[in-house]
This record gives structure tokens, C-alpha cells and sequence, in this order.
């Protein structure tokens, strides 16, 4: 159930931004006191690092759906991810995607754009049972996928993440806030994709409290807030581009020891999209990760 | 019969000696952890305290906040050396026992 609130200028879009960001800082004002970060969300992303020395290696696959004007778009990645802990407080990851897309019945695959990104955790409140931490996430993307493929598998731009990651854990709940913004510079062909900019809230509960070397579950619940400016071609606004979505995401993390098993899917509810352009219908994810 | 009276008490007595030796040498000490919530988090630490010399077991009670680490034979761990275990597994040492105290 969609409440396609269509924006008709871009104006309206930073407003809803704006409120939406606010009710988040709302949000975290009221729980930021309360004392809890191990287990980072699903699609959020959080300040929890893998320990010095260690390695966090983890398979992916992601599908996601958008349709509209009688079309449908479907991209599948499998993504191969690794994070190391140069420090407690310091990690550095590299992410490689396989793209498999399909646009109104154009298909094409292979290897995506390459990610390499840091984050460095620069609070850490330790208290029995419970953590609480923030940290700084930056990333850049390089344009390795082919983006002459259509449709395309890379952007052929070098884009640029930023974000603020808080995350409060503790043996029952779990809370998060990440806001990030990422930089797009021009690609192949002249087109430059709009900034965007990502809002997340994450509560979490851990229904059964168990013991270490037992399996263990937190379910997750996420409002995940994505805001995109209009696409730019040789330097004049794309009209259909850019927009917001809002997506309601729950999910689940398991773990047994060292071994962890992540998946969720974000369910739309509102939109803002400019123009003429494909919704997205859902997006799935699901994750197995190994840390050694 | 006074012989075998004799030699069952001297058997006790050695008994006796052999476990309170055995017990004044388990050689657990106690790590009390800031920060654990989780199973999956708590592998950091078993990793990092496992690695040290001389440590035979580690187990941890996340509810307590409490890691037991065992060490072999004469080993023995130091206040400063756990603390900087526990502190590159991401967490904060608030406490240390050594072997005997708090019993």
C-alpha cells in the first residue's frame, strides 16, 4: 500500500527531508540516554567494527524491484565483502558486485562497480551488558563496472559516501541512527546521477536471551529515508530523476558463534519521485557472514 | 588390621593434599567485561584473550559480563596484558581476578 505522494518540485522533497530528519533527531533525543551496538542492522549501516587483527568475510545477494509506465526494472547482486580491523576502532572493507539487471526486457551481467570504504568508531561507552558507539563511514566507488552495457553495469563515475553511524546495544534492544551523503560526479556519457542523501532509524529486540556458543536472534525493524537530486545530462536537469522513498524494512539477524546470517526486505510506503519514473516494489536481502 | 587403618589414612591424607593442589593451581582468573550484549560480538574477545600465552580455555557468561580464562600448567596473565586483549576485541576491562579471589 503506496501513498505515492508525488512531489512536484524539489522543494517540497527537502521539506519532507527536513521533517523527516527531525523526527528522527526526535527520536534519538528521547533514546540516546537510555544505555546499548554490537549487531549492525540490515540496511543501515552501524559503528560496530569486527576486533583488531580480524576478518569479517560475507556473500550477499540482493534483488530489487521498481515498476511504472507499463515497465519493470529487476537488479539482482551478489556481492562479496570484506571488512579487517586494522585497529578496535578502526576497519577498512572492500565490497566486489555481480550485477544481473533487467530493464522492460533488456538484460545484461557482470561484474559492478568496486567499493572500498573505512569506517573509524570515534565513541565507545562500555557498561555492564551494554555498548554504546558512534562512528564515521567513508567510501568511494570506482567506475569498474561497464557502464556501455545496457542496461548499465556501472555508473563509469567515482562516487563518494559520507555518514554519522550511532548505534546503543544492549542484551534486550538495540537502537541505530545513520545519516549519510553521497557525492556523484559525472559518468560515462555525460550523465551525472543526483546526490543523494540517507536518513535511517533501526530499533531492534533480542526476543530470547542466550548464552554464548548458543544460537541467537535480533529482529529488526528499520525506517530507512533515501533522497536523490535530479539526474544531470551535459549539465541540463533530467525531469523524471530524483525524488524520495520511504521504506519500512524489517529483518532479522542470526548468529551462531562466529557465523551470522542476515536478511530483511524493505517494503516502500511513501514516495516523492519528480517526473515520470519506476517505483520501487521491494527491495530483499540476505547475507551470510564469516568472521575469522 | 592396625596396618591397613594406618595405610588407608595415609591414602586419605595424600588424596587430600593432591586436590587442594590441584585446586590452588586451576590457574582461572576472572575478566569482568564492559560492553558484551551479544554471542556474536563476545567471539572478538574469545579470540584475542585465546591468543595469549598460555591460555588453555576461555568461557564467557555474557550475562554476568564475565570471562573465565584458564591458563596451563605455571602460566600466568597479567592485569595489563588482559586489558589490552579485551580492549582490541572493542570492549573495556572493568575488573580482573586472579586465580583464588572472590572465592
Amino acid at each position: 500500500m503506496i501513498l505515492a505522494a508525488k512531489c512536484s518540485s524539489r522543494g517540497q522533497a527537502v521539506r519532507a527531508g527536513i521533517v523527516l530528519a527531525g523526527a528522527v533527531l526526535a527520536v534519538a533525543a528521547l533514546i540516546a540516554p537510555v544505555p546499548a551496538a554490537a549487531h549492525n542492522p540490515i540496511f543501515t549501516p552501524g559503528p560496530h567494527l569486527v576486533y583488531s587483527g580480524g576478518v569479517e568475510a560475507s556473500v550477499s545477494y540482493l534483488r530489487d524491484r521498481a515498476s511504472g509506465s507499463g515497465t519493470r526494472k529487476t537488479a539482482q547482486h551478489t556481492e562479496l565483502e570484506f571488512e579487517y580491523g586494522l585497529t578496535a576502532n578502526w576497519a577498512a572493507k572492500a565490497v566486489l558486485p555481480y550485477l544481473d539487471k533487467d530493464v522492460a526486457g533488456n538484460g545484461s551481467s557482470g561484474p559492478g562497480d568496486l567499493m572500498l570504504g573505512t569506517r573509524y568508531r570515534f565513541l565507545r561507552l562500555d557498561s555492564p551488558g551494554v555498548q554504546r558507539s558512534a562512528a564515521f563511514l567513508v567510501q568511494v566507488k570506482l567506475p569498474t563496472g561497464d557502464d556501455g552495457a545496457n542496461p548499465r553495469l556501472g555508473s563509469g563515475s567515482t562516487d563518494f559516501v559520507g555518514g554519522l553511524l550511532y548505534g546503543h546495544e544492549s542484551r534486550r534492544w538495540y537502537y541505530n541512527l545513520a545519516a549519510r551523503y553521497r557525492f556523484n560526479t559525472e559518468g560515462g556519457g555525460g550523465l551525472k546521477k543526483g546526490d543523494r542523501q540517507f536518513l535511517d532509524l533501526v530499533g531492534g529486540v533480542r526476543p530470547v536471551l542466550t548464552g554464548y556458543r548458543k544460537p541467537d536472534a535480533v529482529l529488526f525493524l528499520e525506517l530507512n529515508w533515501e533522497n536523490a537530486g535530479r539526474d544531470e545530462l551535459n549539465g541540463a536537469n533530467v525531469a523524471d530523476s530524483g525524488g524520495w522513498e520511504l521504506f519500512v524494512s524489517p529483518g532479522i539477524f542470526a548468529t551462531y558463534r562466529n557465523v551470522a546470517l542476515r536478511t530483511g526486505v524493505q517494503i516502500p510506503v511513501a514516495n516523492g519521485l519528480n517526473g515520470n519514473q519506476r517505483e520501487t516494489d521491494y527491495r530483499f536481502k540476505f547475507e551470510v557472514k564469516y568472521t575469522f | 588390621m592396625m596396618m591397613f587403618a594406618r595405610r588407608m589414612a595415609l591414602a586419605a591424607g595424600l588424596a587430600l593434599l593432591g586436590a587442594s593442589a590441584a585446586f590452588a593451581n586451576s590457574h582461572v582468573y576472572k575478566l569482568y567485561v564492559d560492553g558484551l550484549a551479544c554471542p556474536f560480538c563476545a567471539y572478538g574477545v574469545e579470540k584475542k584473550v585465546g591468543e595469549l600465552d598460555g591460555v588453555e580455555k576461555v568461557d564467557i557468561d555474557i550475562d554476568a559480563g564475565v570471562v573465565s580464562v584458564t591458563l596451563k600448567g605455571n602460566a600466568s596473565l597479567s592485569e595489563d596484558v588482559a586489558r589490552v586483549a579485551v580492549s582490541e576485541a572493542g570492549f573495556s576491562l572493568r575488573k580482573f581476578e586472579t586465580p583464588g579471589q572472590g572465592s
